[in-house]
C-alpha cells in the first residue's frame, strides 16, 4: 500500500522530480564514464607505451571521485529540500488522515529509493554507452591508436558509482526524515503559506555593499596583477596571497547580497524605465530572492572561476609542453653528464672521511668526452654478454658541449649574474626569480668553439665573436629571454674577468640553445665567450652535454631499443680515481614525445573531469533554485494574468530574472579566471610560449553548451510552471 | 490610448447619461462536465447593468454566483449566450484580445487580496497602468490621487505584509479602480475581513461608485454587505431567483428586505447562503 502511494506520488510530482532525477542520472553518467578510466587507457593503447599511466590516471580519479561525490551529494540534499518543500502539506495531510509518521517517513524513503534507482538504471546505460565513446577521445587526448575496440564494462567503476549513489541516498533520506520527525502538523499543513515571508532589505543598503563588494574585488586584482603568485612558498608572500584572496571571496559575497537592491536602485533612478511594463515586478522579484540565493550565486560565481581556470591554465600547460618538445627534442638521444664543483667536492670528501669511506671527489681539470665515458657502463651486467654500452654503435653523428660554471674556482662571485643583467637593461628582475636565490646565481659559460662545433653539427650558420665580443643563448620562454634580448639589443659591456665583452648578436637564438631533449626549456641562459677567456678565467666544468643522432641504417625502434636496454651505472673518475662527475638525465625523442602525450592527456583529462562535474554542479543548483523560486512566485503570475498582462509579457519577466541568475555568476566567475590566468600566463611563460586557445576553445564551447542547456530547461520548465499557474482558474 | 477613452466615458458618465448598459448578459449557460456527468452552473442568466450602477450578486455555495462572475469576468468560457460590455460581445474574443479587454475593461477585487507581496502598495496600484505602458509621471499622480480618496494614502510605501487585511483590500481596490474600468468586479471582498474591516471597504466602494461612478459588480453571500449596493440579483440552482432594488429606500430598510428574501430562500441561519 505504502509503495503504491510512493509510485504514485513520484509520477504525480513527476515536474519536481525531475530535476532531481535528471542531476542524479546526469552524476551517475558522469561518475561511471569517469572511473573506468584505467580500462579506457588500456583499449585506447595508451599503457603500451606508458604502462604505470592506466593506475595513476585511476588512482587520481578515483580519488576525485570521492571528493566530487561529496559535492553531488550536497546538490542531491538541495533538490531534495526543494521538493520537500513543496510536499509539507501533503505530508500533513497524511498525518491527519491517521498516517503515523513512521508511515510517512516511509512513504518518503520509497520514493526517494524508487527515483534513485531510476537514475541509476539511466544513468548506467548512458554512462556504459558515453564510456565507449569517450575511448576515442582518450586515444586522442593521449595521441594513441586503438588496437581492438571492444565492448568493455567496468566492474569496479560500476561499485564505485553505486557506492556513491548509495551513500548520498543515506544522506538524503536521514535529511527527509528529520524533516517529517521535527515537524508538527499544524507547521506542514500551514507551509505553502508560510513560504511567503518576504523579508525586504533596506535597497540603499544593499546598492552600499554591492559598492563595497565591487571595490574589494578590484582591489584584490590589483594586488594580484601587482604580487603574483605566491609560488616560491615566502611566509609574506603566502600572507599576501591569503589576504588578497578572502578579500575576493568577500568581495564576491557583498557583490552578490548587493546586487539586486543596487539593480533595483538603479532602475528606480531611471523613472520611466522602472514604471513600465513588468520592469518593477522584475526587480522586487529579484530582491525578494536575493536573500536565500545570494549565497550560493556567490559560492557558484567561485566554483565556476575555479573550474575555468583550472581547466584552461591545465590544457594552455598541455599546449605550452606539445610546443616547447618540438623545440626542445632535436635529437634521437641526449645525456646529460653533471660534474662535482668545488663546493660539492669538498662536502663529499668531508662527508665520506666522517663515514670513513675510502671514496675521494675531486674537481674534474678537463671535459670528459661523454662516448667514452658511458662506455664505463655496463649492459647486461652479470650476465654471460655484459658489455660496455657504447653509443657509437648505433650514432650516425654525435656532438658535445661542455658548459662552465661562471664561478671561477677559488672566487666566490660569478662573472655575469642575471641581476647584473637586469641592471644594466633597466629591466624588472621577473617574478618568480626574484626573492630566489636563482638571481645570484651566475649563467653558465661556454667556449666559442664548442658553441661552433654545435652549430656546425645541427647545420646552423657559425657565429664569430672576434676578439671581445660575447652573445647569449636560452631556450626559456619570454620572461627570461626579453631581460637577454634586451642586455644583447642595447650592446650591455660585460666585464668578463678584466675583459670588457661586447655582444656580437641583438637577440637570442632559442632555436640553437637546447642542449637535451626535454618537454620544456631546459638551458636558462649560458654565456658564450671566445675560448681563450674561458681557459684564463679558470671556470669549473659545470655540465657535459652528449647530443646523438642515429645512423642511417638505424631505425627509431632499433636506437631506442639499444638506448633502453638495461644498464649498471657507474660514477666518472679521474686517472687518480677520484669521482668527478656523475650522469644526469638522458631521454630520446620518443621518450620526450610520449611523456608530453601522456603528460598533455592527464592534464586534460582531470581539468575536463573536474570543470565538467562542476560546471554541471553549479548549473543544476541553479536549476532547482529558479525552479522553486518561480514556483514559490506563481500565485504572483497568476495574479498577474488576471490583471490582464500578456502571457509574454509574464514570460519575457521570468526570462530577464533567470537570466540574471545564470549570467551573473559566469560573469564574475570568468572576470575572476582572466585576472587568474593573466598572472598564471607569466608563470608558465617562464618556461616558454603560453598560449590559450585550441582545445581549450572547444572545451569552453561544450561547457558553454551544458550551461546554457540547463538555463534552456530552467526557461522551459518554469514557462511550464508559469502557465500552469495562469490557467488555474481563480477559486476560493 | 485606452485610458483616456475610458476618462471621456467617465467624463460622459458623471455628466448625466447615467442608464446608458455598460454590461448586457443574454442568456448565458454554463456546463460543466463530460456527457455522463453534466453540471448546469448557469441556466439562462439574462440581466443589463447601467453606467454608475452598484450591483450585488447573492446565492448559496454551489449557486453558481461565481460562476456568473468568473464568466462576465472572461475568467471562464460560457457555453452559450453572449456577454456584451460596451457594445462588445466579449465571448467572441481570442485569447490576446480578451487579455487587453481585461487589462482596459475590467478591475478586479477578490476575497483575499491578491496583491504582489513582493511589490510595495504604490507599485501594487500602479501595476495596472505599467502593464498598459502609461507614462511614469501620469502613473504615480493617479496612484496617489485615488489612494487619498480610499484613506490609504499613508500606507503606499509598505509592503502587503505590513498592511492589515482591511488596509490590503483597499488597496486591492484602489488598484482595480486607478484604471477608470468599465466595470470592477469583487468576489466576496470582505469575506476575510472583521466587521469593521468589511464596512471600512464597503464605504470604500461607494465612495467609488459615488465620486468616480464606478460600475460595481460584487458577489457576496453576506447580506450585511449587499446592503451597501443599489440593486441585489439572487441566484439560486444557476438562475436568477429574483433581484430587489434599493430605490430610495435607507441601507437598513434595504437590508431588511435583503434578509427577507434571504430567509426565503432557505435561511441564512442554516448556512445554506
Amino acid at each position: 500500500m505504502l509503495c503504491k502511494i510512493a509510485l504514485g506520488n513520484v509520477r504525480r510530482v513527476g515536474k519536481d522530480y525531475l530535476v532531481y532525477l535528471l542531476t542524479l542520472t546526469l552524476a551517475v553518467t558522469v561518475f561511471y564514464a569517469f572511473n573506468t578510466i584505467s580500462l579506457q587507457v588500456d583499449i585506447a593503447g595508451v599503457t603500451e607505451q606508458n604502462s604505470g599511466m592506466g593506475d595513476l590516471l585511476g588512482g587520481i580519479i578515483n580519488g576525485l571521485t570521492l571528493f566530487l561525490a561529496f559535492v553531488m551529494g550536497f546538490l542531491m540534499v538541495y533538490a531534495n529540500n526543494f521538493i520537500m518543500k513543496r510536499r509539507k502539506k501533503e505530508f500533513g495531510l497524511y498525518q491527519v488522515l491517521g498516517m503515523s509518521r513512521g508511515q510517512v517517513a516511509r512513504i518518503m524513503a520509497l520514493e526517494t529509493f524508487f527515483v534513485s534507482l531510476v537514475s541509476l538504471v539511466l544513468g548506467l546505460v548512458l554512462g556504459v554507452g558515453l564510456s565507449q565513446l569517450m575511448v576515442f577521445f582518450t586515444a586522442s587526448l593521449f595521441k594513441t591508436q586503438i588496437a581492438n575496440f571492444h565492448f568493455f564494462f567496468s566492474f569496479g567503476a560500476f561499485m564505485i558509482t553505486v557506492g556513491c549513489l548509495l551513500a548520498i541516498f543515506l544522506v538524503t533520506l536521514v535529511f527527509n526524515l528529520r524533516v517529517v520527525a521535527r515537524a508538527k502538523i499544524i507547521d506542514l499543513m500551514s507551509a505553502s503559506r508560510q513560504n511567503e515571508n518576504i523579508k525586504v532589505r533596506n535597497p540603499w543598503l544593499s546598492a552600499a555593499v554591492f559598492v563595497v563588494g565591487v571595490a574589494l574585488i578590484g582591489v584584490s586584482y590589483a594586488r594580484l596583477l601587482q604580487d603574483g603568485l605566491p609560488y616560491d612558498g615566502q611566509p609574506e608572500a603566502m600572507t599576501a596571497f591569503l589576504v588578497t584572496t578572502i578579500m575576493v571571496v568577500v568581495g564576491t559575497i557583498l557583490f552578490f547580497l548587493g546586487l539586486s537592491g543596487f539593480l533595483l536602485k538603479a532602475l528606480q533612478a531611471a523613472r520611466g524605465l522602472y514604471w513600465r511594463g513588468l520592469n518593477m515586478v522584475t526587480m522586487r522579484q529579484l530582491a525578494a530572492k536575493v536573500n536565500t540565493v545570494s549565497f550560493s550565486m556567490a559560492m557558484i560565481a567561485m566554483i565556476l572561476f575555479l573550474a575555468i581556470t583550472s581547466v584552461t591554465a591545465g590544457m594552455s600547460l598541455a599546449s605550452v609542453m606539445n610546443e616547447s618538445v618540438e623545440r626542445g627534442t632535436p635529437f634521437d638521444y641526449t645525456r646529460v653528464l653533471v660534474y662535482f664543483g668545488p663546493q660539492a667536492v669538498a662536502e663529499e670528501n668531508a662527508y665520506a672521511e666522517a663515514n670513513g669511506d675510502s671514496t675521494r671527489y675531486a674537481v674534474a681539470t678537463e671535459p670528459i668526452d661523454l662516448v667514452e665515458a658511458s662506455k664505463a657502463d655496463t649492459v647486461g651486467e652479470g650476465t654471460a654478454d655484459a658489455h660496455p654500452f657504447d653509443v657509437s654503435q648505433i650514432a650516425g653523428g654525435h656532438v658535445q658541449v661542455d658548459v662552465y660554471d661562471s664561478t671561477p674556482l677559488g672566487a666566490d662571485a660569478p662573472l655575469v649574474t642575471l641581476n647584473q643583467l637586469c641592471d644594466a637593461t633597466d629591466m624588472e628582475m621577473p617574478s618568480g626569480v626574484d626573492s630566489t636565490g636563482t638571481a645570484e646565481l651566475g649563467l653558465g659559460v661556454v667556449k666559442e668553439s664548442v658553441y661552433n662545433a654545435y652549430l656546425r653539427y645541427r647545420g646552423m650558420d657559425e657565429i664569430d665573436l672576434g676578439a671581445n665580443g660575447y652573445t647569449i643563448i636560452s631556450d626559456m620562454g619570454a620572461t627570461l629571454n626579453d631581460i637577454y634580448n634586451a642586455a644583447l639589443a642595447q650592446g650591455v659591456e660585460i666585464d668578463f674577468n678584466g675583459h670588457a665583452l661586447r655582444p656580437v648578436s641583438d637577440r637570442v637564438n632559442e632555436e640553437a640553445s637546447a642542449f637535451q631533449n626535454a618537454m620544456f626549456g631546459m638551458n636558462t641562459g649560458t654565456i658564450v665567450v671566445p675560448d681563450s677567456y674561458v681557459e684564463e678565467a679558470n671556470l669549473p666544468l659545470y655540465y657535459g652535454y652528449l647530443m646523438v643522432d642515429y645512423a642511417d641504417g638505424i631505425s627509431t625502434e632499433e636506437g631506442d631499443a639499444f638506448i633502453n636496454e638495461l644498464r649498471t651505472y657507474h660514477p666518472i673518475t679521474n686517472d687518480a680515481g677520484e669521482i668527478v662527475a656523475g650522469w644526469g638525465s638522458e631521454a630520446t625523442r620518443t621518450q620526450s614525445y610520449e611523456s608530453v602525450d601522456s603528460m598533455n592527456g592527464l592534464i586534460s583529462y582531470l581539468a575536463i573531469y573536474i570543470g565538467f562535474v562542476l560546471v554541471l554542479a553549479c548549473a543544476a543548483i541553479l536549476t532547482i533554485q529558479q525552479l522553486s523560486g518561480v514556483a514559490d512566485a506563481s500565485p504572483n503570475y497568476r495574479i498577474l494574468a488576471e490583471l490582464g498582462t500578456p502571457t509574454r509579457q509574464i514570460m519575457h519577466s521570468t526570462l530577464v530574472q533567470q537570466a540574471i541568475f545564470f549570467v551573473f555568476p559566469l560573469f564574475i566567475g570568468v572576470a575572476h579566471s582572466c585576472v587568474a590566468l593573466s598572472v598564471i600566463v607569466k608563470l608558465v611563460q617562464l618556461f616558454g610560449g603560453f598560449t590559450i586557445g585550441g582545445a581549450v576553445g572547444l572545451t569552453a564551447f561544450i561547457f558553454l553548451v551544458a550551461y546554457g542547456g540547463y538555463f534552456y530547461v530552467t526557461y522551459l520548465m518554469s514557462k511550464g510552471i508559469v502557465r500552469d499557474a495562469i490557467r488555474a482558474r481563480h477559486s476560493l | 490610448m485606452p485610458v483616456l477613452t475610458q476618462q471621456a466615458r467617465h467624463a460622459a458618465g458623471a455628466a448625466g447619461v447615467a442608464g446608458a448598459p455598460v454590461l448586457d448578459v443574454q442568456h448565458i449557460e454554463k456546463i460543466y462536465g463530460s456527457r455522463s456527468n453534466v453540471t448546469h452552473a448557469l441556466r439562462d442568466v439574462s440581466f443589463t447593468v447601467n453606467q454608475g450602477d452598484f450591483v450585488g450578486i447573492m446565492g448559496a455555495s454551489g449557486s453558481g454566483k461565481s460562476t456568473l462572475l468568473n464568466c462576465v469576468s472572461t475568467i471562464d468560457k460560457v457555453t452559450s449566450g453572449s456577454v456584451i460590455v460596451n457594445g462588445e460581445d466579449v465571448t467572441r474574443l481570442k485569447s490576446q484580445q480578451l487579455t487587453k479587454f481585461r487589462r482596459e475593461q475590467l478591475g478586479f477585487i477578490f476575497q483575499d487580496s491578491n496583491l504582489l507581496d513582493t511589490l510595495t502598495a504604490r507599485e501594487n496600484i500602479a501595476l495596472p497602468l505599467t502593464i498598459s505602458r502609461v507614462p511614469a509621471k501620469e502613473t504615480l499622480a493617479r496612484v496617489t490621487e485615488v489612494a487619498g480618496r480610499l484613506g490609504i494614502r499613508e500606507t503606499l510605501d509598505k509592503y502587503p505584509y505590513q498592511l492589515s487585511g482591511g488596509q490590503q483590500q483597499r488597496v486591492a481596490a484602489a488598484r482595480a479602480l486607478v484604471t477608470n474600468p468599465a466595470i470592477i468586479m469583487a468576489d466576496e471582498p470582505t469575506g476575510a475581513l472583521d466587521s469593521k474591516n468589511a464596512r471600512l471597504l464597503l464605504e470604500s466602494f461607494e465612495t467609488m461608485n459615488r465620486t468616480y461612478r464606478a460600475t460595481v459588480l460584487m458577489v457576496t453571500h453576506d447580506s450585511f454587505a449587499a446592503s451597501y449596493t443599489q440593486r441585489v440579483l439572487f441566484i439560486r440552482d444557476g438562475r436568477i431567483f429574483t433581484e430587489l432594488r434599493r430605490g430610495g429606500s435607507t441601507r437598513q430598510e434595504f437590508f431588511d428586505r435583503i434578509m427577507e428574501v434571504v430567509a426565503m430562500m432557505g435561511g441564512e441561519g442554516s448556512d445554506a447562503l
